[in-house]
């Protein structure tokens, strides 16, 4: 992390409308730039279909005026502009209403070293361009080689380099860089009017902690014809085991029930319910911004915040929310650095892994479903009620059987919580959310 | 599909907003000036000369640059006070080269001319030829229709009118019944000013309004929690919310939703007949339909639809466009993001597939005429074949009957949206509807998943209304990580079998 009186050009913007906003009449002032680099390249069929690269900036900002807040951003920089953007958005802050739990947050303790997050790889920006059309071209031609495989959606590889700087009228002068890499296909099997189509793809700040081309491929293949030739399964209501990638959709939708601003507004089914018990005694969840190298870690929020590791649920009980500094103000309780834009977002929120391999989970299933994948909408915080399409494989005496396909699995995440019977093992941070494959009790799936 | 990874510098709600023009002028005065595009850029077309022959200095064969600036306003309320008010600017350019069917993308906000030299170099090297090619001079043209005649621009209205509009939304949905327990409403608006410049020598900008109010009401009522939603916009002015729908409107048609759905009961599980409520079930037609004719999953042969052009795949009633040109229509632009004039474009006429959403790309590639839906998110994005406002035409049955043909069935009213693979299976999820028993819709019910397959689902469609109508016109519609506004409709369907996900 640079320090916080040298740093660049864009820091020295920051700190510069920062000081104009004060003199301009604001009680706080909270500036954010981001700068970035980007490379993508689309391949399809044996060529390149698409190739981007760009760098862009852009700044937003927040002031305080007897606790009126007003937002404004901007990817113009230009400095007449700047001035008149906080110019108009402390008059606009008069027109907002007053709101005691407005303001910055009151920063305590030590900032955290970022160098130990290891969110930078110096290799990435640097990436021949050609290695990376190459990794995209033979993910591709791996994946195809498979008669099964009828079409392509195409490979991706993407890089994205990205330097954030917050500074505050509170004295709050940092900025840290961060890498993504990401390397992705999709793929078609079967005839025309009996398509089924996959995909797989590997994101990492690390270059060489992305998955190989080999890997990409082949998980893709497989997860592709395995939905070839579905059935449709009549109505009725079994046991589903969940694949990670299906964990960690429904963990999403829990960090949506469990975001403080959902709390304070009264629109979770969670609101209220701290302390109690609201899953079985095996449910542990965490959301953790300090491990280090993960897609979801960050020393600090976006209001500058430092990072922590938060219980969510412990035992199956009810512990924290997660909070930005409103969000914290209005329940009265402490921000647990999630802070995103003006909403709140999970660092690395996660269900602790169990001790059961995947396959033995299967094992269990005397007939029932795995889940693979889902589409469509109808998550409802307010409620906790699931209601998505679904693609599957049916499983009779812990064996495979057969795809399904045209079902779909409705519940209730309040009593899904209570009622996955076992936890995997298989615990991977393929994204920010991320979960272990797990068995629940029972679902209503809908088809025939 | 969407293969990139979620991190976009210009995608998040805090850096995707606008306004910085002060007062209002008087009213005389800003009839005209909200109708000329404003240059922000200033760049003659000698410099945008300059910048496209760099585009085709390593030999592609057409070169662009989408110079685009933004203004987004934002006004939040709820817990009774206006909790926030933000504004944004975007400002940048976008340089494609095409080589072949391969495309050259760049883009910058650093708007010096050496950067977008630059960045005019970058997009170049998509082709390798030795040759270079030249652009040709520019003709200007005129737009010649304006789809969105506005009286009174929301970027030019003070923040206090526009906070009057917020306010008497919310308002309307809390005094609506004592049950609702919560209330958010916003308003946000935009003006986006575009110019698009071509090595053909085309020269043509627009500038598009885009407005929208919205309320989501909660009620409560022994121990359940419900949520409404209601909105209302479109390419207007906000003498929309004066003589369209009003801002009371919006309120009481939250609340009276979220009442509705405390009354409401899981739905049943299974096949059965389903009857969709006309404008909102559009989603249908847009997912089952509109997605798969984008001309590039037909060139590239991933739709489902790809070997199906002119055959018949619905009734002989059933007939399908999609309609850039409505005047006001949220999904509506006088020009495409490629400066292609769009066309009223008929997808299926009397059950057959007739049509394909064109961009310039897949129209060159597949030798068809353009239909102008070429549409980026902005000027980071390259463009690609994009729906407007779809619909399904009206048919022959009295909407009444439709239903009254229907012994136990669902009735689909609301939803919250839906999703299509190009392998045609399609979901789309209702937020709100009724049980259909012996011909007349009786309990409410929340919550359900359609799902089926396109192909399948055209071939159910058993009887169409006389009833076409509009969905809310605060619809966004998201392909390759992209999102543009859109709008569709129709009028009511009946569809003989379908599978609803419910739980009992």
């Amino acid at each position: 992390m640079t320090k916080a009186n040298s740093g660049s050009p864009l820091k020295a913007l920051a700190e510069n409308l920062v000081m104009f906003g004060r003199s301009y009449g604001a009680d706080e002032i909270e500036v954010t730039i981001l700068e970035g680099t980007e490379f993508s390249v689309d391949v399809r069929l044996g060529d390149i279909e698409n190739l981007c690269e760009a760098g862009s900036r852009g700044l937003s900002l927040r002031v305080i005026k007897d606790q009126k807040t007003a937002y404004a951003s901007s990817s113009d920089l230009d400095k007449v502009q700047l001035d008149n953007l906080v110019a108009n958005a402390i008059r606009r802050a008069e027109l907002a209403s007053r709101d005691e739990c407005a303001g910055l947050p009151q920063l305590e303790g030590n900032q955290i070293e970022t160098s130990a997050l290891l969110l930078y790889d110096p290799e990435i920006p640097v990436l021949d361009p050609k290695k990376k059309i190459e990794l995209a071209l033979e993910t591709e031609r791996i994946g195809l080689s498979d008669k099964r495989i009828t079409n392509s959606h195409g490979a991706s590889f993407d890089t994205r380099v990205i330097r954030t700087t917050l500074v505050n009228s509170s004295g709050f002068s940092l900025e840290y860089e961060e890498t993504f890499c990401s390397l992705g296909l999709g793929l078609q099997a079967g005839e025309t009017d009996n398509k089924v189509e996959g995909s797989w793809a590997s994101t990492q700040r690390t270059f060489k902690d992305l998955e190989t081309p080999e890997k990409i491929a082949s998980t893709c293949r497989e997860r592709t014809v395995r939905q070839l030739h579905p059935r449709k399964i009549q109505t009725q209501v079994v046991p589903v085991v969940f694949e990670p990638p299906m964990t960690s959709w429904l963990l999403g939708f829990l960090f949506a029930c469990v975001s403080g601003n959902a709390i304070y507004q009264k629109t979770s089914f969670l609101t209220d319910r701290l302390g109690d018990k609201i899953a079985g005694d095996a449910i542990f969840v965490s959301d953790d911004g300090l491990k280090p190298g993960l897609l979801g870690t960050t020393p600090f929020d976006s209001e500058g915040v430092p990072s922590q590791r938060t219980q969510i649920i412990e035992r199956g009980i009810l512990k924290n929310y997660l909070c930005n500094t409103y969000a914290a103000r209005k329940l009265n309780l402490k921000s647990t650095g999630n802070a995103d834009g003006g909403g709140i977002g999970p660092n690395n929120f996660y269900l602790h892994a169990g001790t059961l391999p995947p396959q033995k989970i299967i094992s269990t299933l005397d007939e029932g479903l795995i889940l693979i994948r889902t589409i469509g909408h109808g998550l409802n915080p307010i409620n906790g009620d699931i209601s998505r399409g679904a693609f599957g494989l049916w499983v009779e005496k812990g064996e495979i059987v057969y795809p399904v396909s045209e079902i779909t699995i409705s519940g209730n995440l309040g009593s899904i919580l209570n009622s996955i019977e076992k936890i995997g093992n298989d615990l991977e941070f393929r994204s920010p959310i991320a979960g272990p494959t797990i068995k629940i009790s029972e679902l209503t799936i809908a088809g025939a | 599909m969407n293969l990139r990874f979620p991190f976009s510098l210009f995608t998040s709600p805090r850096s995707s907003g606008i306004k910085i023009l002060g007062q209002r002028p008087d009213r005389g005065e800003s009839e005209l000036k909200h109708l000329v595009y404003e240059d922000h850029f200033h760049l003659s077309d000698s410099d945008l000369q300059k910048i496209l022959h760099v585009a085709l200095s390593r030999g592609g064969d057409f070169a662009e640059i989408y110079l685009e600036h933004k203004l987004f306003s934002l006004i939040n309320m709820e817990e009774d006070i206006i909790k926030e008010t933000s504004e944004s600017i975007i400002l940048g350019l976008g340089i494609r080269v095409n080589s072949g069917e391969k495309t050259g993308y760049a883009y910058t906000n650093d708007i010096s001319i050496e950067k977008i030299k630059n960045a005019a170099l970058t997009a170049a090297s998509i082709s390798s030829e030795i040759s270079a090619q030249n652009p040709t001079s520019f003709y200007s043209t005129p737009l010649p229709h304006n789809f969105y005649p506005v009286l009174d621009p929301a970027h030019l209205a003070s923040l206090g009118d526009k906070i009057s509009l917020v306010r008497q939304t919310y308002d309307a949905a809390q005094k609506f019944d004592p049950k609702i327990k919560k209330v958010k409403a916003s308003l946000v608006d935009q003006i986006q000013h575009v110019r698009i410049v071509n090595s053909e020598g085309l020269s043509i900008a627009d500038r598009r309004p885009l407005v929208k109010l919205v309320c989501l009401a909660v009620a409560e009522h022994s121990g359940k929690r419900e949520a409404g939603y209601c909105g209302g916009g479109g390419r207007v002015g906000l003498e929309y919310f004066k003589h369209v729908l009003t801002p009371k409107g919006i309120g009481q048609e939250a609340a009276k939703e979220s009442l509705h759905l405390l009354e409401a009961t899981s739905p049943p599980a299974g096949e059965m007949p389903v009857v969709l409520a006309p404008g909102h079930s559009g989603v249908l037609i847009h997912e089952a339909v509109g997605h798969l004719l984008e001309a590039d999953f037909i060139r590239k042969k991933t739709s489902i639809f790809w070997d199906k052009m002119g055959s018949q795949v619905g009734l002989p009633t059933l007939t399908i466009y999609d309609d850039p040109t409505l005047p006001n229509f949220r999904g509506s632009y006088n020009i495409d993001d490629e400066g292609t004039i769009p066309k009223k474009t008929p997808l299926i006429v009397k059950g057959k597939l007739v049509g394909l959403l064109q961009d310039r790309l897949s129209s060159r590639i597949m030798g068809l005429p353009e239909t102008g839906h070429g549409r980026r998110q902005d000027f980071t994005c390259i463009p690609i074949p994009r729906m407007s406002n779809t619909y399904i035409d009206k048919g022959e049955y009295d909407p009444e009957e439709i239903i009254k043909s229907v012994d136990k069935g669902f009735y689909a009213q609301k939803y919250q949206g839906g999703q299509v693979e190009d392998s045609g299976k399609f979901t789309f999820s209702v937020s709100s509807g009724f049980l259909i028993e012996n011909g007349r819709l009786t309990s409410p019910v929340k919550q359900a998943t359609l799902i089926g397959t396109n192909i399948d689902i055209l071939n159910k469609i058993e009887k169409i209304g006389t009833d076409l109508q509009f969905g809310f016109q605060t619809g966004t519609c998201g392909k390759e990580g992209q999102a543009v506004p859109v709008t569709d409709g129709c009028p009511t369907l009946k569809i003989s079998r379908m599978t609803v996900g419910g739980q009992s």
